[in-house]
């Protein structure tokens, strides 16, 4: 079974709008991979007006919730370094109890790389949240400025939707058969990752080849 | 557990069952969004106001449907679906076209703007049966202002054909499809619709209908049918379209797609540009139009949205559906709908309504005011074979009452039949001729264009085709899988389902439970 790769779109984001921006693609992504018996649920986001659906499952959530913590944790550790998040599928071939492999052995199928470009805060500004670039501006052309920046995101948003589902209908040989399917999703883990641009693509060469990355390490 | 439900024996009929199944998913996906309608499970009469939002819905939490399990996915309650699916059920696999309609009440607010009647009731009396959805009563049969906003198309089309939909794809078809992985991919496509119906712009309009509390100005309608009312190429230049990748199967390839309006909303940025004056004597005998169609670009903006709409709906009164926009702005939700590719160019475009007579940049064929020809990109050129001058006429216009006192251009659609709640299926293929034939005398008034003439021909046609609908009778059973578009399109099949139940009983049974709808009162709380 071959293995696809989605290069999502990089969206250009602020700190405070990290959360949302990550909730809705990453469950949007598991949605769809969620082919076990779903009772998908609604959620309208907040800065947004997108509605985007989840698996209607709490330790999903709860798991998603996780990683983007960890996201955002990693973000502001390195706020120099483009910091990438990733949903790979997997499934699990059969373990065998070998000597030297008792481990399950994943064979991955898809590798969804979610890209933002987080905008770095001004440390020690005051105004909360909003956009760093704002200096001298009056206030209104900085609301203005604010205002068309969120829509050009909320775009840019949706045409990463709908790149995903692009994606899931152009691309269907490769998920395994729902037979094999054990629960709601397929075997899946989320992985974060930060490097410097130029180290990025070996950095996702590397990660598709399984090896452990300096900086995988949280 | 991850199988599919159906437990059929052979792999044709297995498949059979995914394809039907893949389709009353689709459709309760779609209604299940825009149709703001109460689940029959807390069905009040207002309880719209209060259903909760859907931002914190999830389907039903009682225990699991049997229509659950196929393709994994627990819907919520949709009396509007399982009503129309029950009737499509009994067709075999004919295309099925869902149009999702803005209806515009007549605010009452704002008397000044309220129309005329005349040639505004009669597009929507065709229609109003088709409105499931939507509560009538509210809006009664009071002029009402109707924009197809969304047109899903749903189809399976048969290999032998060598006629495929759409043509996007261009996907290599793997002969040997299996039962599983048809199942699979049905299902992912299910996924991907559902996800997709919540990002067009019309989900807005739904949302804010059902989780407002304010005044409602508009409803969303529905109709399903088999075949629809062609749109213009211009109307159409206004839409955006969505193609799903088709799924194959061995027999042929399930095909979806959406032709959508991007802004539903968004009113300002439609100008007031003059159509062609080349169109404007055909159809718009109305003395309404004149002035109106000179009307300053700057009062159909925002400023006045209340009057200038309705001003334009008189000019092109047939028109009903470009004329909404505007007003839409003192609605609940103002907000524009931004979509993924916004399309704002040539809104004006579709002033010039397809279906009652073919302006001049219109119809390829003849047959494109048959309701086929909107399926252009679709194979549906495959309506062409029938027998155009077929002498009687179908049985709707005489059904249609209302027309005759109205003035005669403006009866035109008038000539839609009277809401026949009894068989919404089955009444559907009568629309779009209907629409046609009323129209023809004052078509003979005005100096004759090509255009016109079309019209004239594409007359004669439908309703030879609506002759056929009555007359053709069943398809043959062994069909079902290899459907040819030709046949599969044709309308006679909503007239077959009294026979050929093609399907299984067996493993139907649980599901046509769930289906049993009442004809007579779609709202019936206790349909399911």
């Amino acid at each position: 079974m071959n293995c696809e790769v989605c290069q999502l779109k990089e969206l250009d984001v602020e700190h405070f709008e990290i959360r949302e921006v990550l909730r809705c693609i990453l469950h949007t992504i598991l949605f769809h991979r969620a082919l076990g018996l779903v009772r998908p649920k609604d959620v309208d986001l907040e800065l947004f007006e997108i509605t985007y659906v989840q698996c209607g499952d709490a330790e999903l959530e709860r798991k998603v919730d996780e990683k983007i913590d960890q996201f955002i944790d990693r973000v502001e550790k390195h706020p120099n370094k483009k910091t990438q998040i990733c949903i790979s599928l997997y499934e699990v071939k059969n373990k065998q109890a070998t000597w030297f492999t008792n481990k399950v052995e994943r064979h991955h199928w898809e590798y969804w790389y979610i890209n933002l470009n987080v905008a770095q805060h001004p440390k020690g500004h005051s105004s909360k949240s909003h956009s760093s670039k704002v200096v001298v501006d009056p206030e209104d052309t900085a609301a203005e400025a604010r205002r068309a920046r969120r829509a050009a995101l909320e775009t840019s948003l949706r045409d990463v939707l709908f790149q995903i589902i692009r994606f899931v209908n152009e691309k269907k040989d490769h998920v395994p058969s729902i037979q094999n399917l054990d629960g709601m999703l397929f075997p899946y883990e989320i992985t974060i990752s930060s490097s410097s641009d130029s180290a990025f693509g070996m950095d996702m060469f590397k990660r598709m080849l399984q090896t452990g990355h300096p900086t995988m390490l949280s | 557990m991850a199988s599919y439900p159906g437990n059929t024996q052979s792999e044709p009929a297995k498949m059979e069952q995914i394809i039907t199944e893949f389709f009353a998913k689709s459709l309760h996906i779609i209604l299940e969004s825009r149709s703001p309608y109460v689940s029959s499970r807390n069905f009040s009469g207002e309880q719209v106001l209060s259903s909760p939002s859907p931002s914190s819905s999830t389907s039903s939490s009682s225990s699991l449907m049997p229509r659950d399990r196929w393709f994994n996915l627990a819907l919520r309650d949709c009396p509007a679906a399982l009503e129309n699916i029950d009737f499509w059920r009994q067709s075999n696999l004919e295309p099925m076209i869902v149009d999702v309609i803005l209806v515009q009440r007549p605010n009452d607010w704002d008397p000044l703007n309220f129309s005329p009647k005349g040639g505004l009731v009669r597009a929507s009396s065709g229609k109003e049966r088709y409105y499931y959805g939507s509560d009538n009563d509210e809006f009664g049969c009071e002029a009402k202002n109707e924009k197809i906003i969304e047109r899903w198309v749903l189809q399976y089309e048969s290999k032998k054909s060598g006629v495929y939909c759409g043509g996007s794809s261009g996907s290599k078809r793997s002969s040997c499809t299996s039962s599983n992985v048809l199942y699979k991919k049905s299902t992912l496509l299910l996924r991907s619709l559902y996800s997709t119906v919540r990002l067009l712009p019309a989900y807005k309009l739904f949302r804010d209908l059902i989780s407002s509390a304010q005044i409602r100005l508009y409803n969303l309608g529905h109709r399903v049918s088999s075949f629809v009312e062609p749109f213009t190429r211009r109307e159409e230049a206004d839409m955006q379209r969505f193609v799903f990748t088709p799924v194959d199967t061995s027999c042929g390839r399930l095909c979806l797609s959406v032709l959508y309006r991007s802004s539903v909303l968004d009113v300002n940025s439609e100008p007031s540009t003059p159509i062609s004056p080349q169109i404007i004597p055909e159809y718009v005998g109305s003395p309404l139009a004149e002035p109106l169609k000179r009307f300053p670009s700057g009062l159909i903006s925002q400023s006045t949205p209340s009057s200038s709409p309705f001003g334009r709906r008189h000019s092109w009164s047939y028109d009903l559906y470009r004329a909404s926009p505007p007003s839409m702005n003192p609605s609940p939700s103002p907000s524009p709908s931004p979509s993924p590719s916004p399309t704002y160019s040539e809104p004006h475009a579709a002033k010039q309504r397809p279906h009652r007579l073919p302006p001049t940049g219109l119809p390829r064929h003849l047959h494109d005011e048959t309701p086929a020809a909107d399926m252009k990109s679709s194979g549906y050129d495959e309506y062409l074979p029938f027998p155009m001058f077929s002498p009687s006429p179908s049985p709707s216009p005489p059904t249609n009452p209302p027309g005759g006192h109205i003035s005669k251009v403006l009866s035109r659609s008038e000539s839609a039949p009277v809401s026949i709640p009894a068989s919404k299926l089955r009444s559907t293929p009568a629309l779009p001729n209907n629409k046609l034939i009323a129209p023809l005398p004052p078509m003979k008034a005005t100096p004759l264009t090509v255009s016109k003439q079309v019209a004239h021909s594409g007359l004669h046609q439908t309703s030879s085709r609506v002759d056929k609908l009555f007359s053709f009778s069943k398809d043959e059973p062994g069909k079902m899988l290899g459907l040819k578009p030709s046949s599969s399109t044709s309308p006679s099949k909503s007239f077959s389902r009294s026979s050929n139940r093609l399907l299984f009983p067996d493993d139907y049974d649980e599901f046509s439970g769930a289906f049993i709808v009442d004809d007579d009162d779609m709202m019936d709380p206790g349909s399911r």
